[in-house]
């Protein structure tokens, strides 16, 4: 893509999102005994003294910088662990960066999340709350209330408290409300995803139409014929590298080929396949220029 | 250019590095902390979320106990029962205490309602981290729609209070300055906004604080003449004038002179109350909105 990328605006590309200098590092507690984990002296022995275990830096994502633009549909593979879902949610601002900035044109919005809101409250009372959080008005939640309800298939338990749904009836509302706006910027991760056939179907619908109005989409998804399908861009994340950025068909063979080897217990040549991925990878550098206006 | 050497531990390096430059003029940063004006208009665009999250909750706050809202008005009067047993009738605290019974519910009361409100403001970003990852809103509309909620909350505490006063005996008349009683009590609420602000941004980062919030309550109960009488055991005349300068004893007493004494509440006290109030409101909003970046952390 990188010849498409300098035209119109004198050079510079208009951008919906642009991930600058972004990486990821979480905090962990360890169970595991024998570790060279920092800090024997003072702070070992107080962690001893009050019974907690070690905190373990992991390298969710490692320095990461990408420009998406308009009409773009990224998709993003790899696995578990590899840093797909942390990357939504630095983008949707679930999460904040250690490092880096993430800026975007309009505030973007995930689809997929499972998540209870406010576990006391009945699913209807949380559809509200939830809009209003979101910056709806009273009359367009009125609007839109009966396509929610109907979108996340609740019916009569609608009425009921949050913490008594399960976790797929939790995830539904959940998409539902989340999907009730049309988003500029849409971020799905199909990894979390938790309904059954019926809701896969019908939230399946839903996505498509907001997809088609979406300036930009990005799509986590362990099924790459979804990825080839929706996309026009792909990228492959492995243990926090960006792997291979580019067109969909060839970076979901070459990501299949590695997995395959993988499950074969070839571990060499998968290593190799990765290396051999990343050697042709063009690493994206953001150079930013102008101040980003600031907002939440 | 210049990059490159960054990512020196993947095992081959990138065949190359493509510089693009982008204008982030027009693009928001994800996450970033507005103006305070700006942050104070967000606030004030979502304050349908903060009535609307407020109501919700003060229907759904006792759901689980038997009793249910019952306990709202229960606990006070247990308290008090407690207190007048101990202090009153044990201890003898009452001496010197004109119409003690009156005098006790009014601290007890309105003690209860700072404590429930500070202490749940405190929570309220803790307790809410679902919906703070789930949504992108200004954060410091948790602790104060829990404060609209405690407000909501302590108008049938309020009554009884005042119904509890005229039944017990002495009886005391009801006079135009009982009205006075509500902008100490407005004072009162936007004290408990900011501290439980201070404390909201505090518990976020450091959980423990939770732990010592209801010792360091007690301890302000205690010091704030709830069930006795600053003259009765203090002597020291600087250390009274300190004591007094305690907000939730000012609140007491301006209450304290409107329903029971009859009295206008002197100037110092109004005074002293409201530069708490205002004080702890103007430095509890700029300490929350300093780490609005940070509340989606885990």
């Amino acid at each position: 893509m990188s010849e498409n990328k300098q035209d119109g605006d004198g050079g510079r590309i208009r951008p919906t999102v642009v991930v600058h200098k972004v990486s990821m590092r979480y905090h962990v507690p360890s169970t595991e005994a024998h570790q060279a984990v920092p800090g024997g002296g003072v702070g070992g022995l107080a962690r001893k003294l009050l019974g907690r275990t070690p905190l373990v830096p992991v390298d969710a994502l490692k320095t990461l910088s990408l420009v998406a633009q308009h009409g773009e549909s990224i998709g993003i593979v790899g696995r578990n662990g590899s840093g797909k879902s942390t990357l939504m949610r630095l983008i949707s601002g679930q999460s904040n960066p250690t490092r880096g900035a993430v800026y975007a044109s309009s505030i973007p919005v995930m689809l997929g999340v499972n998540a209870a809101l406010v576990p006391e409250l009945s699913g209807d009372h949380n559809i509200i709350l939830g809009c209003l959080a979101m910056g709806l008005t009273r009359a367009e939640i009125d609007d839109k209330f009966e396509s929610i309800v109907d979108l996340s298939g609740l019916e009569k338990a609608i009425h009921l408290p949050m913490r008594s749904y399960s976790s797929g009836m939790s995830s539904r509302l959940r998409f539902a409300i989340a999907a009730s706006v049309d988003p500029e910027i849409l971020l799905i991760d199909e990894a979390l995803n938790t309904g059954d056939a019926q809701f896969r179907e019908r939230s399946k619908e839903r996505m498509n139409e907001l997809r088609a109005k979406a300036g930009s989409v990005f799509l986590v998804s362990h099924s790459l014929g979804t990825i080839k399908e929706m996309c026009t861009r792909t990228l492959w994340l492995d243990q926090g590298d960006l792997v291979m950025d580019g067109d969909p068909a060839l970076v979901t063979a070459a990501y299949l080929e590695y997995t395959r080897q993988l499950t074969k217990g070839n571990f060499d040549t998968a290593a190799t396949l990765r290396e051999e991925a990343r050697s042709t990878l063009v690493v994206t550098e953001v150079e930013t220029q102008g101040s980003g206006r600031r907002k939440a | 250019m210049a990059n490159g050497a960054q990512d020196g531990q993947a095992t081959p390096g990138p065949a190359g590095v493509e510089v693009v430059p982008v204008s982030t003029a027009g693009l928001l940063r994800i996450g970033a902390r507005p103006g305070l004006l700006e942050y104070l208009k967000q606030i004030w665009s979502h304050r349908g979320f903060i009535v609307y999250d407020a109501r919700a909750r003060v229907s759904s706050g006792n759901r689980r106990d038997r009793l249910g809202s019952a306990w709202m008005i229960l606990n006070p009067i247990l308290n008090g029962l407690t207190f007048y047993l101990i202090f009153g009738l044990l201890l003898n605290t009452s001496r010197g205490i004109e119409n003690f019974i009156g005098y006790l519910i009014i601290g007890v009361f309105l003690f209860q309602i700072s404590a429930r409100a500070i202490t749940n403001g405190a929570r309220s970003v803790q307790a809410n981290k679902a919906v703070i990852q789930a949504f992108n809103f200004p954060r410091a509309t948790l602790p104060i729609s829990v404060n609209v909620r405690e407000i909501l909350a302590s108008v049938p505490v309020l009554i009884t209070m005042l119904i509890l006063i005229l039944i017990f005996p002495p009886a005391e008349d009801i006079t135009w300055r009982w009205l006075l009683i509500l902008p100490a009590l407005f004072l009162q609420a936007v004290f408990n906004l900011g501290v439980g602000l201070i404390l909201a941004r505090m518990i976020s980062r450091i959980n423990d604080i939770t732990h010592l919030l209801s010792f360091a309550l007690r301890v302000w109960m205690y010091a704030s003449a709830v069930f006795f009488s600053y003259e009765r055991f203090i002597e020291h005349e600087t250390l009274l004038t300190i004591v007094k300068l305690n907000p939730l004893f000012n609140v007491l007493d301006i209450v304290r002179d409107c329903v029971l004494y009859a009295t206008l509440p002197s100037w110092e006290s109004w005074a002293i109350l409201a530069a708490w109030a205002f004080g702890m409101l103007i430095i509890g909003i700029v300490f929350f909105w300093k780490a609005e970046e940070s509340y989606v952390r885990e």
